[in-house]
């Protein structure tokens, strides 16, 4: 068992070699001799993939690399995890193929291993040609079904923020739940390395995912963590719900009727949707002139906004529907429970929404 | 990719060669793991978790094809509470984007969506080759559909089902004519009959046999496909009691309704000794049909012949009966029997069959009592008698029959097998038509259940001696037996009552 932990440790240098200009210096013996492990590798994923002692042991080992690699600041150390095992000697192959700095003898020793050609026998079932003809069909695939969209592409856009979001929740889920605040912490440093607006989008379509949504990138059935895409939707809530910051960049970017999706499928974070509803109602004043609520100062919503998010919570099915009903008239009465319009913003409201309901 | 990576070189002389190389490597690299986005937000994301294209691709593709199908079905709901439909000119584009894309199994549910997608346009919005794209696929066996999707597809273009008809009268023509099996597992294959429940398919499907069947001169291999698809194409259609209703008129527009349900009746739900009765009514029918003058909307005599066949079983069966039956021959039955084998006789000649056959039969008879049979016993039996003209070939043809039918039943002792194939099957192509008839004989016993261990028996026997006699008569490279059992009347026949 330890060898073969050595074996996967010495395997992740090669893979972070892999991509340097390190390789220059390797000659066709290396690249065969590289090959061959990332084979055992793989190997290894197969015959262990169901037995689930070794495998927590193997991820074990590799999250710590990871973590390692990553809190000394190393530049995108991307990690290995058990599942990225079975295709390990396709990412290996990928890189040296990227990597200029791989010298000719190598490269062109390394072009034969990959494409022996036509009506070679393989005595392993699943050949690294057939995987890598099998990759650049799909790449293809998913390049002509991008360009078909055209115009709106917001089907597709959708898919691609689905796929992001099925990434994250298997990254998070990675993250052991006994170590404290593990996974916030990797959430927070997340939002404060990566883009901001696709990340609020991405959490958005995390937290829409269907309960039942099958293990996102293995092909191969696996016997998976019990760690499901509901579970990692609970922790995403939670953080949001923990960093008010990023909680208001939620509520103000994304459009309305995704908030509202969101809040009809997470009863916490419809709570903390209302309260900041609330929160921004109570800044707006009537201007007697104008006839219509303001804000104060010119970072505050607006009263069109504010009626807009009401109205599309209260198109959602009755769970929510009520919850947000209530919500208003006891903001209402908490006013004064005035009827007549101009006087509390939550009378205004109630008799807008009840007119269009 | 593998042409590509014989480019490269592996000892660049000059710099040239060395910038081909990295031309080379930069292309291979890029169509394995190229991926751009319209923004580079969603590159810098996933490189932040650590995910390479090779990573992710295929789930990206699986959710794509994904959302393309749920938007096809126009139930799209997605985060944004809006239903949306694609338009037509999307739907079109899309399909024309799917042709190469046709094989590659992720995208079979997106196909499938496409075929089955009804618009709400009267003319068809998919794009023709994406069609001729899927239909090749599936002949070819790259792409695996559900059966819905295939009848889908060939209904919306024409082409496309008779590109799949001519490929299963490939399979089955040039395979082994015998192996009756084998032809009902090439059909079954090929889901025609089961789409042919559909009657468009049904009609197309027909008329493509009905040609087939003009071209050749009624060649036995086209009868037999024809017989065999109609077998299938029934169970089929049992099978779909409950879903499909149409009439029998639908499929069979040109022939007598009442016609039309006795042939359908299955032989194995009747009791044997009742099978007579729906013969004689075939033969009553059909002879009315025949020889009424006036050619009334049934058509002629080749369209009934045409319908006749179809259900080839029951003419042999009827042949059975009249070999196995002690009484006196029936008129309808002959007379069934001699239409079925050569119906463009005019009434004449086919009266002079009957009597022939008749006499035939009448000398088996009396050999019916006898202990032993010999070979020679049969010959004088079915011996033409001097003062008349020579019996045309296929007259010949059913009075053969006749005699492997007695045969097979007689109760009398065990013949010689060699002997009797020495004796009447002098040439190949007779040997080739009763090597077929044997078969199919064999295959029809299996489907009515009949015990007849003695008779099979027999019938494997003398099958395997015409196969080892076939085979030793024929040569490396020599051509397949021409069949002499033609009817090249049937073109005039049919020419006069073309629909």
């Amino acid at each position: 068992m330890e060898s073969l932990l050595q074996h996967l440790e010495r395997f992740s240098e090669l893979l972070a070699v892999s991509r340097t200009t390190h390789v220059s210096t390797w000659d066709p013996t290396t690249v065969r001799r590289a090959l061959q492990w990332a084979r055992y590798l793989r190997h290894v994923h197969r015959r262990f993939g169901r037995h689930v002692r070794i495998r927590t042991a193997l991820e074990r080992r590799l999250r710590s690399q990871w973590r390692q690699k990553g809190a000394s600041g190393s530049a995108a150390v991307p990690g290995l995890n058990f599942q990225a095992l079975g295709r390990c000697d396709l990412l290996l192959s990928l890189r040296l193929l990227e990597n200029r700095a791989l010298g000719d003898a190598a490269c062109h020793y390394l072009l034969q291993q990959l494409f022996p050609g036509p009506g070679v026998p393989d005595a392993d079932e699943e050949t690294l040609q057939g995987s890598l003809a099998r990759l650049a069909r799909r790449r293809s695939a998913v390049h002509m079904l991008l360009f078909n969209g055209y115009g709106e592409n917001s089907v597709l856009e959708e898919s691609v923020l689905k796929t992001q979001a099925e990434l994250l929740l298997e990254r998070l889920g990675e993250v052991p739940k006994a170590e404290a605040e593990g996974r916030s912490r990797f959430l927070s440093t997340l939002w404060d390395r990566l883009p901001q607006k696709n990340f609020l989008k991405v959490i958005a379509a995390a937290l829409l995912l269907p309960p039942s949504s099958p293990r996102p990138q293995g092909e191969e059935l696996e016997l998976d963590t019990p760690k499901t895409p509901g579970e990692g939707g609970q922790e995403l809530v939670h953080w949001l719900l923990a960093r008010s910051d990023v909680m208001a960049a939620f509520c103000h970017d994304l459009p309305v009727g995704l908030l509202a999706s969101v809040a009809g499928r997470h009863p916490e974070f419809s709570r903390a949707y209302l309260g900041l509803l609330t929160d921004w109602g109570r800044h707006l004043h009537y201007d007697l002139q104008k006839g219509t609520w303001v804000g104060a100062e010119p970072q505050h919503v607006s009263w069109e906004e504010l009626y807009g998010r009401f109205q599309s919570l209260c198109q959602a099915p009755p769970p929510l529907k009520d919850e947000v009903l209530t919500a208003l008239e006891s903001c209402k009465a908490q006013d004064g429970d005035f009827q007549v319009p101009g006087l509390s913003i939550w009378t205004d409201l109630f008799l807008a929404l009840g007119s269009g309901s | 990719m593998w042409c590509l990576c014989c480019l490269i070189n592996k000892e660049p002389q000059n710099s040239e060669e060395s910038k081909l190389n990295s031309w080379t490597r930069g292309l291979l690299s890029h169509i394995l793991s190229g991926f751009r986005f319209d923004t580079k937000e969603v590159g810098l994301f996933t490189q932040g978790l650590g995910y390479v294209p090779a990573d992710y691709c295929p789930g990206l593709l699986k959710n794509m094809v994904l959302s393309l199908v749920s938007e096809l079905r126009e139930n799209h709901l997605n985060g944004f509470n809006t239903q949306r439909r694609m338009v037509p000119e999307k739907i079109r584009f899309l399909s024309r984007v799917c042709i190469p894309l046709v094989t590659l199994p992720d995208i079979e549910p997106l196909v499938e969506a496409l075929l089955t997608c009804h618009g709400h346009e009267p003319q068809e919005v998919l794009w023709p080759e994406f069609f001729d794209a899927v239909n090749e696929a599936f002949l070819l066996k790259k792409i695996s559909l559900p059966t819905s999707a295939v009848v889908c597809l060939w209904l919306r273009h024409l082409p496309s089902l008779e590109k799949a008809t001519l490929h299963l009268f490939e399979k089955l023509i040039s395979s082994e004519r015998n192996f009756l099996r084998r032809i009902e597992c090439f059909l079954k294959d090929s889901l025609l009959p089961e789409a042919a429940c559909h009657p468009a398919i049904f009609r197309i499907v027909d008329e493509m046999f009905r040609y087939a069947l003009l071209e050749t001169d009624g060649a036995p291999e086209v009868l037999v496909a024809v017989q065999g698809f109609t077998r299938c194409f029934v169970e089929a259609l049992e099978k779909k009691n409950k879903q499909l209703k149409f009439t029998f008129k639908t499929y069979f527009p040109y022939a007598s309704p009442s016609l039309v349900t006795v042939l359908l009746q299955r032989p194995e739900d009747i009791p044997q000794e009742l099978w007579h009765q729906p013969l004689k009514h075939i033969s009553e029918m059909l002879r009315e049909i025949v020889e009424d003058q006036t050619h009334g909307s049934y058509g002629g005599p080749f369209e009934c012949w045409f319908l006749f066949i179809h259900f080839g079983g029951w003419a042999d069966i009827a042949a059975e009966q009249l070999v196995m039956s002690e009484a006196e021959p029936s008129e309808a039955l002959l007379w069934l029997l001699a239409f079925s084998c050569s119906p463009h006789d005019g009434s004449p000649q086919r009266a002079q069959t009957m009597v022939e056959v008749k006499a035939v039969l009448s000398r088996l008879k009396k050999l019916l009592r006898s202990p032993i049979l010999s070979a020679k016993d049969l010959q004088a039996a079915a011996a033409e008698s001097q003062d008349r003209d020579p019996r045309p070939p296929l007259c010949q043809q059913l009075i053969r029959r006749l005699l492997l039918n007695f045969l097979l039943w007689a109760p009398g002792g065990h013949v010689n097998a060699r002997e009797v194939i020495a004796l009447m099957a002098p040439s190949d192509e007779i040997a080739h038509d009763m090597t077929g008839f044997l078969d199919q004989t064999l295959y029809r016993w299996d489907h009515l259940r009949m015990e007849a261990p003695r008779s099979r028996k027999l019938a494997r026997e003398l099958l395997a001696e015409l196969r080892m006699v076939g085979t030793a008569m024929q040569g490396p490279g020599s051509p397949r037996p021409r069949d002499v059992m033609r009817r090249p009347f049937l073109r005039g026949m049919s020419a006069e009552n073309e629909p």
